[in-house]
């Protein structure tokens, strides 16, 4: 096949289909192996996926692919045309795993352009063996017969409907002719093509007969076609141009000879070769093959589309734009102080509308975490399998939806986040027996809507976080921070965030190294959420992540700081003051903090923090703001509010993400005036106080 | 532009055969992923050629040619097999399809084919 013809857009698609059926096989073979058992429906499901990837596959050259999904697809043929056929479930799902995982490791390199060289060799063994194996084990007296070209099949040909026509040919006078038709190398199934041009001269003629004349033998006449070409002899009134017109036209000719014969003998004698009568045909009824209608899919009028995500992305930068924009017109310095009543009222409506589309862009954006809990299904039944634990997963809220971006982090860490589950959380049967718990343990992923943020709740009923392993842990590594018997459970718990961190005595494939959780907490921490985790010796433990709806757009509250500009998260903000003197304190290392209702609090002056000149340098002639994350609070100082506003998030270039200055800053954005305001990050804020 | 309604349930051999006719000047005036989709668009859009695949959920190529056939029996079918489905392929030229070409797809040949039925 030409190269020409594969370009960047089929290789997406190729892609996005493939990845999309494997996950499909994945999902029902899952399902299947609830019940150990593969129903009808199943079965030509499976099929029909496997044939849809070997063919695309092919096509796209990735014959490590598309050999080993031919094999099981062969498979999968035998044992639905067989319908009973015993065979054990596990091994057959083990083999479909294993092409599964192979396919995924292949894409994974044509996702990164590596050489597609995996070898399917031991796959395709496996396979052969189960199939042959089966076959041995269901001796029965019909074959299955799995369509490859050594098929034997029987077929007649119906010769035309002469005898209507018979009287009228009579007095015409006839041509007879005789053709050497010669196909095309590898349009394969020559015999099929003779059929078809004979299928379409009977019409027009008055008697044919070619050789081979047995064409459904499939290997022979096929062969013999190749070698000798297809050889038919004609009998019809049509005239030699006409007539060799019509044979031309056939698809896939090569060489085409065609010959007027000068006498009826030479006809004649072309039948003597061999023996004529073809008997009535009835073509077998073929309705097995028939695919199995899937119900979901009725083919009605679609409902959902695929959408380009680099389309999306450019939508949601025009609309973001578009805020910025509005907030440009309706906030505009020229205005100030004009009394413009309709002005307002339109500008209104305008804010409306453009605060409509921002959350419809938005939802076009956002997907549910379904398929994200979904892939979990795998991992729990493949880490139970190895661990010899017995796990069930349960999975709650997966309609809850977030945007693309954001699920595209957190996979990962939701993943890790279950293994550890099973890994540490949950116990082995006996000691769940022992401790009077079901023997079953279970893995519960809940997500769900809270404010403008998703919660995803990973929560386990093993054997919960032990406070005294874990401190002992901390103590070790020298990550206490603060005095031990001052430390609330959740920040004891909250240690195993620490890099570093593992109270696992060995370490296993699937953690123990400690490097896991603080990994987690980074990804968490890119999408600007966070996480914690409560637990109950012997009863069990609950990570709860907390990650924004969407990462683009915040409610801000912008603060001046001298000429410079900042815009905090309003969720972050708990309250503001000025505050008075004598509720400040210096604390012994010099550092300020302030009293509010009985607690203290530690300040951070901006001004100091970025280097910003400003005239208000008295902490009771400027505005002291309380942010708060994760139960952690500081006051920050600033000259003043400017005002609350709908803010789209800008990433910080890189030139200025590369220096180390900046730790407190999430990114910029645009106010109304057109000055640019940099976004505040709370968490670097704390952490920097 | 000589008008393509192509049917077949998956999206990467839709794409794959739309992107070759349209730069050689074919014009892809539908894409059907079942049977009855297709039946139903070449109704609406009265193409010039269809391709059809034979293997598709919901309804098969033999029987959207049926169909087809008997909605319009000039329509110009050609099917898309794989190796090892000569019955179905020979059910579907006798239900009326010009003529089949076997996947993998050979570019050249599908370019030909069409040139000829057109």
């Amino acid at each position: 096949m030409s190269d020409n013809y594969i370009n960047e857009p089929m290789l997406e698609i190729y892609l996005f289909e493939t990845t999309s059926n494997i996950q499909n096989l994945e999902s029902l073979v899952l399902r299947s192996e609830t019940n150990s058992s593969f129903t009808q429906d199943s079965i030509n499901e499976i099929f029909r996926i496997l044939h849809t990837i070997k063919g695309s596959s092919s096509m796209m050259l990735y014959d490590g692919i598309s050999s080993v999904a031919h094999s099981i697809e062969d498979l999968f043929y035998y044992i639905r045309e067989k319908k009973d056929v015993n065979f054990e479930f596990d091994v057959l799902s083990e083999l479909i795993f294993n092409f599964i995982d192979f396919a995924k490791v292949e894409i994974e390199k044509i996702k990164c352009g590596d050489l597609v060289d995996g070898d399917s060799t031991h796959l395709i063994n496996d396979v052969k063996d189960f199939l042959n194996q089966l076959i041995q084990l269901n001796p029965s007296k019909e074959e299955v017969i799995i369509p490859t070209s050594n098929t034997k099949q029987q077929y007649y040909i119906q010769q035309g409907n002469k005898d209507s026509t018979s009287q009228e040919m009579i007095n015409t006078p006839m041509n007879y002719y005789k053709t050497v038709i010669t196909f095309e190398d590898g349009c394969e199934m020559e015999n099929i093509r003779a059929y078809t041009i004979v299928h379409n001269l009977n019409d027009i003629t008055q008697e044919l007969f070619h050789f081979p004349q047995e064409l459904f033998d499939n290997e022979e006449s096929v062969t013999t076609i190749r070698e000798r070409g297809f050889i038919l002899y004609i009998k019809t009134d049509k005239h030699y141009e006409e007539m060799y017109e019509i044979v031309n036209k056939s698809m896939f000719l090569k060489e085409l000879e065609f010959t007027q014969l000068e006498e009826e003998s030479e006809f004649e004698w072309g039948r003597g070769c061999k023996t004529l009568e073809t008997p009535e045909i009835k073509i077998p009824e073929i309705d097995n093959r028939v695919e199995a209608v899937v119900e979901r899919d009725t083919g009605s009028v679609q409902s959902i589309i695929s959408v380009n995500v680099t389309k999306l992305d450019k939508l949601m930068d025009l609309v973001g734009e578009m805020v910025i924009a509005e907030a440009m017109v309706t906030q505009n310095p020229d205005l100030k102080g004009l009394e413009l009543e309709n002005f307002q009222k339109a500008s209104r409506q305008l804010r409306k509308i453009t605060s409509e589309l921002q959350d419809t862009v938005m939802s076009i954006r956002m997907i549910p975490m379904a398929n994200t809990f979904n892939k979990m299904q795998r991992v729990v039944r493949d880490m139970s399998k190895k661990l010899c634990k017995e796990i069930k997963l349960e999975i709650l809220g997966e309609e809850t939806e977030v945007d693309k971006n954001i699920i595209e982090h957190i996979s990962d860490p939701i993943m890790h986040l279950v293994r550890n589950a099973i890994d540490h959380g949950i116990e082995s049967s006996e000691e769940r027996v022992l401790s009077n718990k079901p023997k079953k343990g279970t893995v519960t992923l809940e997500a769900k809507n809270v404010g403008s943020d998703v919660l995803v709740m990973i929560k386990d009923d093993g054997r919960g976080l032990n406070k005294n392993k874990i401190l002992q842990k901390a103590r070790d590594h020298g990550l206490i921070w603060k005095k031990e018997d001052e430390m609330t459970d959740k920040e004891i718990y909250n240690l195993i965030f620490l890099p570093g961190f593992s109270t696992k005595e060995g370490v296993s494939e699937y953690s123990g190294r400690g490097v896991g959780m603080d990994v987690v907490l980074k990804n968490i921490d890119e999408v600007g959420g966070s996480a914690s985790i409560e637990s109950i010796e012997g009863v069990g433990s609950t990570i709860t992540l907390k990650i924004p709806l969407t990462l683009a757009i915040i409610e801000g509250m912008n603060i001046k700081v001298g000429n410079a500009r900042y815009t905090l998260p309003t969720t972050a903000i708990k309250q503001s003051f000025r505050p008075k003197e004598s509720e400040i304190i210096i604390d012994p290392n010099g550092n300020e903090m302030i009293m509010v209702r009985g607690q203290c609090y530690p300040i951070l002056r901006l001004h100091s923090h970025f280097g910003v000149n400003t005239k208000i340098n008295n902490l009771s002639e400027g505005i002291l703001i309380m942010i708060d994350q994760d139960e952690r609070s500081i006051c920050i100082f600033a000259d003043g509010l400017i005002g609350h506003q709908q803010v789209v998030v800008k990433s910080l270039p890189n030139y200025i993400r590369k220096t180390n200055n900046v730790q407190g800053l999430a990114g910029c954005t645009l106010l109304g005036d057109g000055s640019i305001s940099l976004i505040l990050d709370i968490g670097g804020l704390i952490n920097a106080s | 532009m000589p008008k393509v309604l192509i049917v077949d349930d998956s999206s990467f051999m839709r794409m794959a055969i739309k992107s070759v006719l349209e730069k050689n000047g074919y014009e892809i005036v539908g894409e059907a992923e079942n049977g009855v989709m297709g039946v139903h668009m070449y109704k609406e859009l009265k193409p010039d050629i269809v391709t059809m695949d034979i293997t598709m959920p919901v309804m098969t190529g033999i029987d959207a040619v049926k169909s087809i056939m008997k909605y319009d029996p000039n329509a110009k079918i050609v099917m898309l097999s794989a190796m090892g489905q000569e019955d179905m392929v020979m059910e579907s030229i006798l239900a009326g399809a010009k003529t089949f070409i076997v996947k993998p797809l050979k570019y050249d040949y599908l370019l030909d084919i069409i040139k000829k039925l057109i």
